[in-house]
């Protein structure tokens, strides 16, 4: 057949779309602003496609149980973690992270572990949502 | 699955044994290395060959004439007093497991950091033999095309990337570790 | 119309570093008489990121997470090389499990990789349509990438001396679901691609690179196998478990019986390497043996190992765009002595010369996509320059867009 995709394009145009049309039906204006509604209950959103088991989002940190031995630290590929001596704890700088989980498998007490919170993108690197500790 | 071989292919201690029978003394040192891989326990070789400088080009003369080689790529390494530039060929290839690989180092010293070309025997190696030159500062004597390939035209003179002395690139570097409080 | 008649002057245009046509930043300069390319310049390194110089204040380990970021789709062939130097500068063997492991990874990473290239080929000549249909199978991929490592593109999944994630039995029913959708989705694609009109008139005959050019220049991968040059690091050589597996060379002759060297022969080549690749994964998930998935689980341990290393190793592995090679001295400190990374495009770079050479200027994107070009693989190493460098701040770079703006609503 000379023109091959001709039959795939006529078959696309009653199936129904892939996309999952994320946060909202039509795009908001502000995104931000779009989830901060959200989050006091005034919109509705369009939930997202569920992650993976074992997928690699959000660190999170159990305090009582860190010892402190900053091992974390030495294999950190991107240097996101702090040592606070004073209290043999550690902080996370989540705007460094790149979720490779590396620090999960080396911690010897396994205090830290991956979560499956993905909507982190923010302008402040500091603000409290993107610090761990 | 033992590895088929063709007419005039050599293994690797026939290679390094036709080497050292030619070049005696200019080949200071010659080591082969086997790895296994997978269920089968399969080997491959890789052959270390240190080389005189005067010897260089001769070598790849006599490599170029055994079977056109591969030249993936030239690595160098700066040992404060000389400069090691690595030529990483492989040969044999086109049979199942039969490949070789051929690392061929040549020292050079600091003071005068210069080799032939070797683009009139394989054309290919210019882009390795250009990056060498911007980046450690080698001079390759009769190279076809001497400009800059990957550092900008405005780099300042005499700094080389690679080097581990005053003329690397230290003053140029930022500390991009450092986390603001 | 012959050139002569008109005129005899040959003229420049430069193509890029930035251009509608180029996907990544690179530059070539084109000398052109009429329509036709008479000569060819190359300028590499818009993109230098300095990665083998950020490696000098990293160990082993972190340098992994390092070489993933080199680029976005070799995202598992740059580690897995590093991790292949290093085992075999240290002298590490890898338990049976993980070198089949690795393997699977490997092959999946080909086939996004190598569907990926094949709908941005089809919008290089403006077929869009296809563009779409093949990256809803890569959509499908990387889904299954995702669930075999965790995340869609750095797939965090390579760890010195094995990998970091086993594939136990209950998630074999899910890769061989998605196996048959990608066999299923392979024969439309291959028509599509091989059949089709219009993809036959813009790749035949167009871009030709010579047996002799590809072994002269040191060409790789499928841009060297479709003209006619039998090298492929996964047949060459043992290493991973593919001296175990049933694997031969893709060349375009075992489709057509001929081979030309020209843009349809490589894509003939890439898409027989995506069966390929789904025939290898089931080989490895039917032949898989028990047993471990790394030599040494306990990092801190394998750490004190390589510092105690003297000692040098090379690891080559056939990325889906060719053989990548990565150089590794270890000097019995933290971070290895030297680092060096060979990406396929470098050896890529002189074979467009050839290729693009007495072509028509609207051939130039597709010619150029043939040999599935990664400049951010290429380069990597720059430093800016604190004499001349400038910088723009947020309220600065708003200010001149809507200056801008303002200058071209008047």
């Amino acid at each position: 057949m000379g023109f091959s995709m001709l039959g795939p394009v006529f078959k696309q145009m009653f199936k129904k779309p892939w996309t999952n049309k994320f946060p909202a039906k039509y795009q908001p204006s502000s995104t931000t602003k779009y989830l901060e509604a959200v989050g006091v209950g005034k919109a509705k959103i369009n939930p997202p496609i569920p992650t993976p088991p074992n997928f690699r989002g959000k660190i999170k940190y159990d305090k009582d149980k860190c010892i402190g031995c900053n091992l974390c630290i030495k294999v950190c590929p991107c240097g996101a973690i702090e040592s606070k001596p004073e209290e043999k704890k550690i902080k996370i700088y989540l705007a460094r992270c790149c979720f490779c989980s590396q620090c999960n498998d080396v911690c010897p007490v396994k205090c830290l572990s991956m979560g499956d919170e993905f909507l982190l993108a923010g302008t402040d690197p500091y603000s409290k949502e993107l610090i761990v500790e | 699955m033992s590895p088929k071989k063709e007419n005039n292919q050599k293994n690797p201690e026939e290679l390094v044994k036709y080497f050292k029978d030619e070049f005696k003394t200019s080949i200071r040192s010659a080591e082969i290395k086997k790895r296994k891989a997978g269920s089968k326990k399969n080997e491959t070789s890789t052959i270390w060959m240190k080389v005189e400088k005067s010897a260089f080009k001769d070598v790849i003369k006599h490599l170029v004439d055994y079977q056109f080689p591969h030249l993936p790529v030239v690595s160098g390494n700066d040992l404060g007093k000389t400069i090691e530039l690595i030529y990483h060929f492989t040969v044999n290839y086109g049979t199942r497991m039969n490949e070789i690989n051929l690392h061929i180092s040549v020292d050079l010293p600091k003071s005068k950091p210069e080799i032939e070309t070797i683009c009139d025997l394989i054309p290919g190696a210019l882009v390795t033999e250009r990056e060498k030159q911007e980046m450690l500062g080698v001079k390759i004597v009769g190279i076809p095309d001497a400009r800059k390939l990957f550092l900008p035209d405005d780099w300042p003179e005499n700094i080389y990337p690679w080097r581990r002395d005053e003329t690397g690139p230290e003053k140029y570097y930022k500390n991009l570790h450092e986390v603001k409080k | 119309m012959s050139s002569e008649a008109t005129t005899k002057t040959t003229y420049h245009i430069p193509i890029g570093p930035i251009h509608p046509a180029l996907k990544e930043p690179v530059h070539f300069e084109f000398e052109i008489s009429g329509e036709r390319i008479i000569d060819v310049d190359v300028k590499l390194g818009h993109v230098h990121r300095a990665v083998e110089w950020a490696s000098r204040k990293r160990n082993p380990v972190q340098i992994l997470y390092l070489a993933e970021r080199i680029c976005g789709i070799c995202s598992y062939c740059h580690p897995i090389a590093f991790s292949l130097a290093v085992e075999a500068a240290a002298d590490i063997e890898v338990p049976e499990r993980a070198e089949y492991l690795r393997v699977i990874q490997g092959e999946l990473e080909r086939i996004t990789s190598h569907i990926l290239w094949a709908g941005v080929a089809a919008h290089e000549i403006g077929f869009d349509t296809v563009l779409f249909l093949t990256w809803e199978i890569r959509e499908k991929a990387l889904d299954l990438t995702e669930y075999l490592t965790g995340n869609r593109v750095t797939k965090g999944i390579t760890m010195i001396g094995g990998v970091r994630r086993d594939i136990t039995k209950d998630m074999i029913p899910r890769i061989q679901k998605d196996l048959k959708f990608f066999k299923d989705n392979f024969q439309k694609l291959a028509h599509i691609f091989l059949d089709d009109k219009t993809f036959k008139m813009r790749s035949q005959n167009c871009g030709i690179l010579t047996k002799e050019d590809a072994l002269k220049l040191c060409a790789v991968g499928p841009t060297t196998r479709a003209s006619g040059v039998k090298k492929d690091v996964r047949v060459d050589t043992s290493y991973f478990a593919y001296g175990d597996l049933d694997i031969d060379y893709i060349t375009p002759d075992k489709l057509t019986g001929k081979i030309n060297g020209d843009v349809y022969d490589r894509i003939i080549t890439r898409l027989l390497e995506v069966k390929q690749s789904i025939e290898l994964i089931e080989q490895c998930i039917d032949k898989m043996p028990a047993g471990d998935i790394v030599a040494e689980p306990k990092i801190p341990k394998l750490l004190a190992q390589l510092k105690k290393v003297n000692g040098e190793g090379v690891g080559r592995h056939e990325a889906p765009r060719g053989e990548v090679i990565h150089y590794v001295k270890l000097t019995g400190e933290d971070a290895p002595y030297t680092w060096k990374v060979r990406a396929p495009t470098y050896n890529n770079i002189l074979p467009w010369i050839p290729m693009l050479k007495g072509e028509q200027i609207a051939d130039i994107p597709i010619v150029a996509a043939s040999t599935d070009p990664c400049m951010s693989c290429t380069n990597r190493v720059a430093i800016v320059n604190n004499g001349k460098h400038y910088e723009l701040n947020k309220e600065e770079l708003h200010r001149l867009s809507v200056e801008k703006t303002r200058r071209l609503m008047r």
